[in-house]
């Protein structure tokens, strides 16, 4: 199945959408919730599994919708196709702060793996699958978890990346020590593996927890400089409504400790 | 005999950073990569080295030196294949060696994900083993504490009866319960039987050979026989230890369901209130088993029991079902079991219980 070609614009700096512009016939497929708005002529249609071609029959819709229920997506994909005359055009939006990244998955060699929960949308016809990380030592420390998303296809896919994106080529052999949780995407061609961070006292006080995500080239590594998680920790950390160590609600409650106290000898971690 | 050429993937001295789309075609012993229509190298199988890389080492990587510099070919899993087929059997032992590095990855991977369950789930294996043999275990347990113990805990039991209500200790009331008592119990038992005055339709077994009786059950009875077959019941309870084995059983079962499940709260409490429950309906039909025996050793007339629970249904149509029935078997089910039973026994021999059944239930203290 031809994938669509799909052309489109992303706006916005740091809290981006994305608006994909479609032809009469074409769609487009989306993660549940990740919608911003539409045109009219774009019919939405929910379907089990991924819409790509890949699924024949029941089971295979089954077993797709099976993965995605592994890779924390919701069952069903939203496709919103173009029902109308002229070009429409329909929006998705990142979910936190961060950027989006188009991936043209024809021109990265047909096959790109993500981390879980970064897909933002893609032409129809990208299937979304899993790949399982088989380096127990990556997939247990290496801050990804075992279960990391494949994108195939030779259209574009959407992706997501936290904070600010760094894009990297590495050459064959070329080695980058990356702290856990940073990675977003890579191709295939590229080997990811976790590395001890070396020194006892480094891995026990350095705060940078005990090993390395280690990508080695060559190929296309994507980088995000705030993993969702690592944000949260500081917005649960900061809330009134915090608890347990490490919270720091009940600074600002009283008003010596919050302003003056507090604030200048607790400074800003 | 011709292959496709297979797409690859070069990277290389003065080839731009992120590499070039290259095809790969063997041509006799040369193996000829060319970018577009232009043939770019050349090789001699003795200059290349093969190796499993990428992501799960699913990718061949191909690597050579010249002059200019070292040169890398990668070939994803699907180009692979085909590769494969097409190579010179010179050549074969190299990706043989590829393949082995790629199952070795595999192998790993699946027997770490084994241990790795095995881990997560062995306290589930610990629990599924317990309910097994929770019986023998507990019997097991129940065997090595001591009789002392037991009184203890029998005291105690007693000493929050007297607290929660009063105990009935004379008149007619204590006087016919003690009568029916003296029948089934044998002298050399050591059981002691009290009167709770309490209006729910209820009687329990504590260690250390206590029964209780609540005046609610007594006003419910129609017959001195009904009162001793629950009498009998109970006695069994405490002849077979029941409550000793299920406080074992609850305490086990509890250090196991939250180290199965973590300390989930609610999780945790249902599944072990459920488990109990099912403890305990076991053990009643072994009690209600073990009663009707001493009922006809003590020609007491069986048929008591069962027409105490047909009284018990009748209550519970009511709405909210007695207490006794909340860890008992359904009541119909228990009914049919006694009754079938009690049919094997034939007809035993049986003497009414000398009791003044109207003059004992009109002593009966007032519900309150």
């Amino acid at each position: 199945m031809a994938m669509d070609e799909v052309d489109y614009e992303i706006f916005g700096n740091e809290m981006q959408f994305v608006e994909v512009e479609l032809d009469p016939g074409e769609a487009a497929i989306g993660e549940a919730g990740a919608m911003m708005f539409m045109q009219d002529g774009i019919d939405m249609d929910t379907i089990f599994g991924d819409g790509s071609a890949q699924q024949g029959g029941f089971f295979g819709k089954l077993l797709g919708a099976g993965k995605r229920l592994v890779t924390g997506e919701s069952l069903f994909t939203t496709v919103f196709h173009n029902e109308g005359n002229g070009k429409r055009r329909v929006a998705f939006a990142a979910p936190y702060p961060g950027k989006i990244i188009p991936m043209h998955l024809a021109e990265l060699g047909g096959t790109l793996i993500c981390q879980k929960d970064s897909f933002l949308c893609a032409a129809k016809g990208v299937s979304l699958g899993i790949a399982f990380q088989k380096k127990l030592g990556a997939g247990l420390f290496g801050g990804e978890g075992f279960i990391m998303q494949k994108l195939e296809g030779d259209g574009y896919a959407f992706i997501h990346a936290g904070g600010t994106l760094k894009e990297l080529i590495l050459a064959p052999g070329q080695t980058l020590r990356v702290d856990t949780g940073c990675v977003v995407a890579f191709q295939p061609s590229v080997d990811f593996d976790i590395q001890f961070a070396g020194k006892i006292k480094t891995a026990l006080f350095g705060g940078e927890g005990l090993f390395f995500a280690t990508l080695r080239g060559p190929g296309k590594v994507w980088l995000q400089s705030l993993p969702l998680s690592r944000m949260a920790d500081r917005i649960v950390m900061s809330s009134r409504l915090a608890s347990g160590p490490g919270a720091r609600s009940r600074d600002e409650g009283s008003l010596l400790g919050g302003v003056a106290l507090g604030g200048l000898l607790g400074g800003d971690e | 005999m011709s292959h496709p050429p297979v797409s690859a993937r070069l990277y290389g001295p003065g080839g731009p950073a992120d590499g070039m789309a290259a095809s790969l075609a063997w041509r006799g012993q040369w193996l000829v990569v060319s970018g577009g229509e232009v043939v770019l190298h050349t090789l001699a199988i003795a200059d290349l080295r093969a190796e499993a890389r990428g992501f799960n080492d699913s990718q061949l990587g191909l690597y050579w030196s010249d002059d200019a510099g070292d040169h890398v070919l990668i070939l994803d899993a699907a180009a692979l294949a085909v590769f494969r087929e097409a190579a010179p059997a010179a050549f074969g032992h190299r990706l043989e060696a590829v393949r082995q590095a790629q199952r070795r990855t595999d192998r790993r991977f699946r027997w770490g994900i084994a241990v790795l369950l095995t881990a997560l789930s062995l306290p589930l294996v610990a629990l599924g083993l317990f309910l097994g043999f929770s019986d023998p275990l507990a019997d097991w347990v129940v065997k090595r504490i001591p009789p002392s113990v037991e009184a203890r805990l029998g005291e105690g039991v007693l000493a929050q009866t007297r607290a929660q209500s009063s105990l009935v200790a004379s008149g007619p009331v204590f006087d016919g319960v003690q009568a029916i008592a003296q029948r089934l119990a044998q002298p050399d038992e050591k059981l002691r039987f009290y009167v709770a005055d309490r209006p729910e339709i209820n009687a329990f077994a504590a260690p250390g050979g206590v029964v209780v009786v609540n005046t609610g059950l007594l006003r419910a009875a129609g017959s001195p026989e009904e009162v001793a077959g629950v009498l009998a019941h109970e006695i069994a309870h405490v002849e077979l230890r029941h409550s000793l084995g299920q406080l074992v059983k609850a305490a086990g079962l509890r250090v196991l369901l939250s180290a199965g499940v973590g300390d989930y709260g609610p999780l945790t409490d249902w599944g072990a209130r459920l488990t109990e429950l099912k403890f305990s309906r076991d053990a009643e039909r072994a009690a209600d088993t073990r009663g009707l025996e001493r009922l006809v050793a003590a020609r007491i007339d069986p048929a008591g029991l069962p027409r105490f629970f047909k009284t018990l249904e009748k209550s519970e149509a009511g709405g909210t079902p007695p207490a006794l029935l909340s860890t008992h078997p359904a009541t119909g089910e228990r009914q049919a079991s006694l009754g079938a039973a009690i049919q094997a026994l034939g007809t035993p021999a049986v003497e009414p219980i000398p009791v003044d059944w109207p003059a004992l239930q009109a002593a009966l203290p007032r519900p309150r």
